[in-house]
């Protein structure tokens, strides 16, 4: 049976929150992202894009292409906001969605044709998203996720594109094979080398010819390439993983510095697991060196969401990872096999007051927010005398 | 050498014994019965170096020797003979085998009796006598709760302790505890060690269900069980138990008496539709009704159940792990239990309603965190 699949994609949906906020923007280049020497572009305007900037090149980098853009510093909780509202309009009129990312949405449409036609309908719903939210949106239709997420690429900004079932090899063959969602630097990088450029001569390739340049991952790249993708729409993605990184203002090897970054990593993330309620099984160590020599080490714990074992693990992770004596760019974090479930008390380890203490503070965060209250131990050395606003300290 | 014996009455030893074999690439040899033949009885031993076990028979021999025999081998040729005399002929210079059997022969590599590992006798040893029946009590209800984890070695056996009159066995796994107290043993000096799980594993196995004598002995580093002909020595485990009476708790206002046997099958039915993983359960105890419910929102699985039940105390909602309570209801023989509770975040107490006098049975189970806010 031939699916409808539409792909809706917010343009350049950051920028577009910050100029329905502050219209002023409208028109300029626009750049989202930290402004710090290190910070990365997020999100940036078509009017930026012209100078050659574009999104996760560093901030500086951009500046210097384009010196008259405005940077905004973003807010994510704010985008969080507009990209559920988006969801919920959409979710009120489709009964499968996936939402894929922040600003993009899978449909599935099937079924819909035998009314009015999806193209239409389709059409009628990014209208009501634009007069509702206000936010541009852009969407392709086609019978796949891949030929609809590349047809949406093809329709931006602000635009629509279907592509009907049967000419997909023919829409996606004067493309170039960077459209692909499977094809990143490095696939792009080996594919111009063999001389392929544009999607056609992926398709007129055999996938054993692709199987032995680059694996299963390499066949499935064919098949995308062929405008095959016989994934379905998923309304439901079960988190693998959650994670935090910290990238330092200057690479350091301040052991005080790490340590703290590292329990204030943990003590976010392990709050996030108890509000969920779920546990992990698995405890990931990253450091990046000043080098960009990056490494992981990861360990098995029996499932847990209690700040005392996991930093206890985090710590003797670093304790091994860190071999090398040099300066540390970005450390981070990550906990995955999550599971369903509520922390086990521990009958020796854990004591009352300590059970206590972590119920209080999961309280006090859930009311008044996770930055009302810390341990002393996130704290910088400094901060620590000022009994100040909303300091409170515990040893 | 050559002995003479039959077939079922040696399988039978060798299975009663086989349980301390071990599979050890370092040392293959621990895969060999010992046999040792003195004046017409043959003594035959296993061990895995930490707990050994050893047995008597009569047979018919005219000389004296020992020689390590492969284990598995020599079960299966047993296993296969009907019952008959077998006869055992050791050449004492290469360790060839031959084992002849109504009108079969078979021949098996052994291997020299001297280098199998000592088993250790006891020396400077006190005593003590259990009947056995009060010891495979005590190992029933205290075992599961032992726990598996080699980072805390000290919990990964039986605590037992004689003191005062009583002797006492604990075990825990840091998420459920059991003491086990007996009242009705005549100790002569006071004394506690740990005694591995392996140990108490093969003993459960092994001991008579009557209430014959099973002799202790114990020094600083073994415990020696004899019962009927079998022998039984294990390494104690050399670490300080934790100070399992300290984290009982013992102001607990609210109570609750529920029917054991209704308490678990409605556990068992409820933890079907909890998480495969956590197995974690609620128990909502308000006015004489215990409300259980789990569930397992990746699957869409939900189960409620009701029970009525006797209560004082504050209503109150905990949660736990349902494998425990099952292990722990499924342990007791009571028709009613006693759990008896402070707050959710501090443990539960499990307590057969009514006790025996000689006997004393405490279970404790930590309750999982709710995050009720």
């Amino acid at each position: 049976m031939q699916r409808h699949i539409v792909h809706c994609d917010l343009d350049t949906f950051f920028v577009s929150v910050e100029r329905l906020l502050n219209s002023s923007l409208v028109g300029k280049p626009v750049l989202i992202g930290g402004s710090s020497g290190r910070g990365v572009v997020a999100s940036c305007s078509y009017e930026a894009r012209r100078f050659g900037v574009h999104s996760a090149m560093p901030m500086r980098l951009a500046l210097r292409l384009c010196p008259e853009a405005v940077v905004v510093r973003g807010d994510h909780e704010r985008y969080s906001k507009y990209s559920n509202l988006v969801t919920e309009i959409i979710g009120e009129e489709v009964p499968l969605v996936e939402k894929a990312s922040i600003d993009e949405h899978y449909l599935d449409l099937t079924g819909m044709d035998r009314f009015f036609g999806c193209w239409k309908w389709a059409r009628e719903l990014r209208r009501r998203v634009i007069r509702e939210t206000g936010l541009p949106i852009s969407f392709g239709l086609s019978t796949n996720k891949t030929v609809s997420k590349i047809a949406t690429g093809e329709a931006k900004p602000s635009g629509e594109r279907e592509v009907s079932g049967g000419t997909e090899k023919a829409f996606l063959a004067p493309l170039s094979i960077r459209k692909i969602p499977m094809v990143g630097e490095k696939s792009y990088t080996l594919l111009r080398n063999m001389g392929v450029h544009r999607i056609e001569t992926l398709q007129q390739m055999e996938a054993f010819t692709m199987r032995r340049v680059m694996g299963e991952h390499g066949v499935m790249i064919w098949r995308k390439a062929n405008g095959e993708d016989d994934s379905p729409v998923l309304p439901f993605h079960a988190q693998k993983s959650m994670s935090k990184e910290t990238t330092f203002q200057q690479d350091t090897i301040d052991m005080q510095l790490l340590k703290r970054t590292l329990a204030g990593m943990v003590d976010r993330l392990a709050f996030d697991l108890r509000r969920t309620q779920k546990l992990t099984g698995c405890i990931t160590l990253k450091i990046r060196y000043s080098n960009f020599d990056t490494h992981t080490r990861q360990v098995k714990v029996p499932y847990t969401n209690s700040d005392r074992a996991i930093t206890a693990q985090v710590m003797e992770l670093f304790e091994k990872l860190y071999s090398r004596r040099m300066l540390i760019r970005l450390i981070g974090v990550r906990f995955s096999e999550l599971i369903h479930g509520n922390y086990q008390v521990d009958l020796f380890s854990d004591t009352t007051e300590e059970i206590g203490l972590l119920e209080a503070m999961d309280r006090i965060r859930t009311r008044f927010g996770i930055e009302f209250i810390q341990r002393g131990i996130c704290l910088p050395d400094g901060s620590r005398q000022r009994g100040g606003q909303h300091v409170t300290q515990f040893t | 050498m050559r002995f003479i014996v039959s077939t079922s009455a040696l399988l039978k030893h060798l299975q009663a014994i086989s349980g301390a074999l071990s599979s050890n690439t370092v040392l293959p040899i621990l895969e060999n019965f010992l046999f040792e033949i003195h004046d017409g009885s043959l003594q035959i031993s296993a061990t895995d170096l930490q707990t050994s076990m050893s047995t008597n028979l009569q047979v018919e021999a005219k000389d004296s020797g020992k020689i390590a025999i492969p284990s598995r081998i020599l079960i299966d040729t047993l296993k296969t003979l009907p019952e008959q005399p077998v006869t055992f002929t050791i050449n004492k210079e290469n360790f060839g085998i031959e084992i002849s059997a109504g009108d079969g022969k078979y021949k098996l590599a052994g291997e020299d009796g001297d280098d199998f590992p000592k088993i250790p006798v006891i020396e400077n040893a006190a005593s003590v006598s259990l009947p056995a029946d009060v010891l495979n009590n005590a190992i029933t209800k205290t075992l599961f709760a032992v726990s598996n984890d080699e980072l805390r070695p000290n919990m990964t056996g039986v605590f037992c302790q004689m003191n005062g009159g009583e002797i006492i066995f604990v075990a825990t796994d840091a998420h459920k505890l059991v003491r086990y107290k007996r009242k009705d043993v005549t100790i002569d000096s006071d004394a506690s060690f740990i005694i591995p799980k392996k140990a108490l594993t093969l003993l459960k196995n092994t001991l008579p269900d009557d209430d014959s004598a099973v002799a202790v002995d114990y020094n600083a580093s073994n415990a020696f069980f004899r019962f009927g002909h079998l022998q039984l020595i294990c390494r104690l485990i050399d670490e300080k138990y934790p100070d399992y009476e300290a984290v009982i708790p013992t102001n607990n206002p609210n109570k609750l008496t529920v029917d054991r046997g209704q308490f678990l099958s409605c556990l068992k039915r409820v933890v079907i539709y909890s998480n495969k993983t956590t197995h974690q359960v609620r128990l909502k105890i308000s006015g004489s009704e215990l409300h259980i419910s789990s569930e397992d929102p990746d699957f869409s699985n939900e189960a409620h159940e009701r029970l009525t039940c006797q209560y004082e105390g504050e209503d109150m909602e905990i949660g736990f792990n349902a494998r425990f309570l099952i292990d722990m209801l499924s342990t007791l023989d009571s028709d009613e239990v006693l759990v008896e509770m402070s707050t959710p975040n501090r443990a539960g107490l499990i307590i057969p309603a009514n006790q025996e006098e000689e006997e004393d049975i405490l279970m404790l189970v930590m309750p999982v965190m709710l995050n009720n806010y």
